[in-house]
């Protein structure tokens, strides 16, 4: 980690950079007019950059402007689908974890305005690191991942202004639709969408009828469905890949709403054929 | 004891009831499927999905009110939006989505058809005005521009179709839902032979036509297991929302009109002639062989409410739309009627009744310096309202209206209800409880089971406790204003056009992609 203050403006002071793991920078004073990924964004104190793995940080001409900043990089392990992944010094349950690793990778906005308490973790962090008292790793781990999480917060606070839940409620929708197979649970959907899970269950239940939790199993259902009448995927193909534990459980689930089982229900309307 | 339940496919999800003989409200339920708007002017549904939510639905509310309490139920009835259209094959499976009626990527082929001569008969034969809602002109567009999926399609469904077709096996549609198909002639009951030409389409690609009292066969043996009904049960199939909300408010007889206002606004009348009109701004949709209801649509009601206040409204407590919306009819009360000479045009989504306007927009009128926030609140309220007046004045051009009964979810609200009397001076009618559409399907399940004689005396039966009425003052503060709603609406037909033409052209990539508003990212930077 580290800090920097630019008193003045020279070409080639900030070259185009890609790294390994996760840059986190914190604005102090003054504006920075950045590219990440190849697109343009402005920084004022009190907003953070959030660089991902391998996305490319710079400016204009390697300018770098008058002001000061904070930051920190992280390497980060991976998750098998290619997500970050906080390990176990964080202190977070693996699915919490997947989901914050996941809100991070997914987050398309490396822009993250007015966020102070980024500014106030990273001051905490430096501390620690150049007093090295005792505990102080144990005390590194907590910022960090307290950084970490209060990213991801932020962002999925700034992708849902909290206003228009069908707006909201789509979004979710088309990541489940996405990603069926995955094992969801509803704090995982609850922190994509930047809600606690009490709230979030609860506004589910009240815009749609169901619970989060009947939601998916009705999509996987209905997904179901449309791949039994292909008769060239298996039936356990099927099964796990609408996110089934095995083709036991889809077939109880299925035959408990359809009254068919999948091998029935697909046997009556290839019939015809 | 035996008991009805009934099944309305709306348009955002699936609602069912459970109804005593009696029609006292046993239990319900709701349940959501989204339309998806992937692009501009698209908007389908997944068949799949709204089969799996109804048999959910049916499945639970038997579980919770009918089987412990032991009560038989005598017969299941539909009721179905108006206007879907899914494509199915030779084995009933479903080519891609079903459209919904807010689809409207055949508008160029509606527009050529609605100034042509062919166009007018269509019109005055089947009572559907020529529209992309229309499946006529739904079935024509993928005749020509998804000819894979025409050549494919052994049927044109309804998406009440469909599901009756899943739980019974029969392929059937209820006169009222093909009277909104552009496809039938309602004065004859029968396809229109001109109307099947334009779609490209013989009767047989069809369901078959029947009365609303149908029996639509037996459920399948699977499904009299899983949900625990005997094989005697009888399953309706029932008519449209439009028909059924206006026979549940028993608005059968002279004098009557009834408003509904969810998130799109009707204003409808029943009886025994079909309203004409030249400039082919009214619905004249089949309750019965000798039964009609017509009236308008407005695209603009409960949403445009709701998108003011998702831009204007307090969300403290994260997407409490409920509370929001609470807090700015608080703030609109505060403001007397007229909102002191501020008025609001509410096209925002385009317009059909009463001026048919797809590139209308929205606008507020009449700004002075002494206007507030809570202004605007009251005089967003009142340009829907007005909109929704200005298509019940046109109605009473041939239909003399004397009392209104006010249905859904915005209609009801006690300060739009108030408004919507003082506007027409007329005393206003609800039902604070059940739901409209849902006890419309109740009285016709009862008199198809001979506890009515007819639908009139069912419709006679109706009780609507709530009356407002109309307050003389505010009403005619209302019509003084209104007079100048009304020359905008007209006035600024160019400039209406003008506007709509440029937000196309200069829309933001990202819009034209997706029919969504883009995403507020704050701070990004604007390229130069």
């Amino acid at each position: 980690m580290g800090a920097k203050k630019n008193g003045s403006i020279q070409p080639n002071t900030f070259p185009t950079t890609t790294t390994e793991g996760i840059r986190i920078y914190y604005i102090i004073e003054g504006r920075f007019e950045w590219h990440i990924a190849h697109q343009p964004y402005s920084f004022y104190p009190g907003d953070v950059a959030l660089v991902l793995p391998g996305s490319p940080l710079g400016s204009d001409n390697g300018i770098l402007e008058i002001g000061s900043f904070t930051w920190i990089h992280l390497r980060m392990q991976k998750a098998a689908n290619g997500h970050m992944l906080p390990g176990k010094w964080s202190g977070l349950s693996e699915s919490e974890g997947a989901a914050i690793g996941k809100i991070l990778s997914l987050n398309s906005t490396p822009a993250l305005s007015r966020f102070a308490e980024a500014g106030k973790i990273l001051k905490y962090i430096h501390t620690e690191l150049f007093s090295q008292e005792i505990g102080y790793q144990a005390r590194i781990n907590h910022h960090v991942a307290g950084l970490l999480i209060q990213s991801a917060r932020q962002m999925t606070r700034q992708n849902y202004s909290g206003r228009d839940f069908p707006k909201t409620f789509m979004h979710l929708e088309e990541m489940l639709r996405q990603n069926l197979a995955h094992q969801w649970t509803v704090e995982e959907m609850a922190a994509m969408v930047g809600l606690s899970t009490t709230l979030f269950n609860e506004r589910v239940k009240s815009y749609s009828g169901f619970s989060p939790i009947n939601y998916l199993i009705n999509l996987r259902i209905s997904e179901a469905i449309k791949l039994l009448r292909r008769p060239e995927i298996s039936v356990t193909d099927i099964a796990l890949d609408t996110g089934f534990y095995s083709s036991q459980h889809f077939s109880t689930t299925f035959k408990r709403l359809t009254g068919f089982r999948p091998s029935e229900f697909r046997k009556n309307h290839l019939r015809n054929k | 004891m035996k008991c009805i339940i009934t099944i309305e496919l709306g348009t955002n999800g699936v609602r069912v009831f459970a109804f005593e003989l009696n029609g006292r409200v046993i239990g319900s339920m709701k349940g959501y499927h989204p339309t998806f708007h992937t692009e501009p002017d698209k908007s389908e549904q997944d068949p799949e999905q709204i089969f799996i939510t109804t048999l959910y639905l049916l499945k639970n509310l038997l579980n919770e009110y009918i089987h412990p309490k032991k009560h038989k139920v005598a017969c299941i009835c539909f009721s179905a939006s108006m206007h879907s259209v899914l494509a199915v094959d030779k084995n009933g499976s479903p080519l891609g989505y079903a459209i919904t009626w807010a689809d409207n990527r055949a508008k160029k082929e509606s527009e050529e058809l609605r100034h042509s001569a062919l166009g007018r008969s269509l019109y005055a034969a089947t009572g559907t005005p020529i529209h992309p809602m229309s499946p006529l002109l739904k079935i024509a567009w993928i005749r020509h521009r998804d000819k894979e999926r025409f050549r494919l399609t052994s049927k044109f469904l309804s998406i009440k179709s469909y599901i009756v077709h899943q739980l019974t096996g029969e392929y059937m549609m209820d006169y009222s839902i093909a009277s909104a198909t552009g496809l039938l002639n309602i004065h004859k009951v029968a396809w229109e032979a001109d109307a099947l030409k334009f779609a490209g389409i013989t009767a047989d690609r069809l369901p078959d036509l029947a009365p609303v009292f149908t029996s639509a066969g037996r459920l399948k043996k699977a499904y009299q297991q899983s949900l625990g009904l005997p094989a005697e049960t009888k399953v309706i199939i029932g008519s449209s929302d439009g028909c059924l909300a206006t026979l549940g408010d028993g608005i059968k007889g002279e004098g009557k009109a009834t408003i509904t206002i969810e998130d799109s606004g009707a204003v409808r009348v029943m009886g025994p002639t079909v309203l004409k009109d030249e400039q082919m701004r009214f619905f004249n949709y089949l309750l019965t062989e000798d039964c009609y209801v017509s009236g308008g649509p407005t695209n603009n009601a409960g949403n445009i409410f709701e998108w003011f206040t998702r831009q204007f409204g307090d969300f403290s407590h994260p997407y409490d739309m409920e509370n929001s919306m609470r807090e700015l009819i608080e703030e609109a009360s505060k403001v007397p009627a007229g909102s002191d000479g501020l008025l609001f045009l509410p096209y925002l989504l385009g317009e059909r009744a009463p001026i048919w306007n797809a590139d209308a927009r929205g606008a507020y009128f009449g700004l002075n310096i002494k206007h507030e926030r809570k202004h605007f609140v009251r005089a967003t309220i009142e340009g829907i309202l007005y909109e929704i007046y200005s298509i019940g004045k046109t109605l009473g051009e041939q239909r003399t209206i004397k009392s209104l009964s006010v249905n859904g979810t915005f209609g009801t609200i006690p300060f739009w209800t108030q408004m919507i009397s003082d506007m027409f001076n007329r005393p206003v009618r609800l039902r604070q409880r059940s739901h409209s559409v849902s006890f419309g399907a109740f009285l016709l399940s009862a008199t198809e089971m001979g506890i009515y004689r007819s639908l009139d005396e069912a419709a006679r039966t109706v009780e609507l406790p709530d009356v407002y009425k109309p307050d003389k003052q505010r009403h005619a503060v209302y019509a003084d204003y209104f007079a100048i709603f009304e020359r905008l609406s007209g006035k600024l037909a160019d400039e209406f056009k003008a506007i709509a033409t440029l937000q196309q052209e200069h829309a933001s990539p990202a819009d034209r992609i997706k029919n969504i508003p883009a995403k507020p990212i704050t701070r990004k930077k604007q390229k130069q």
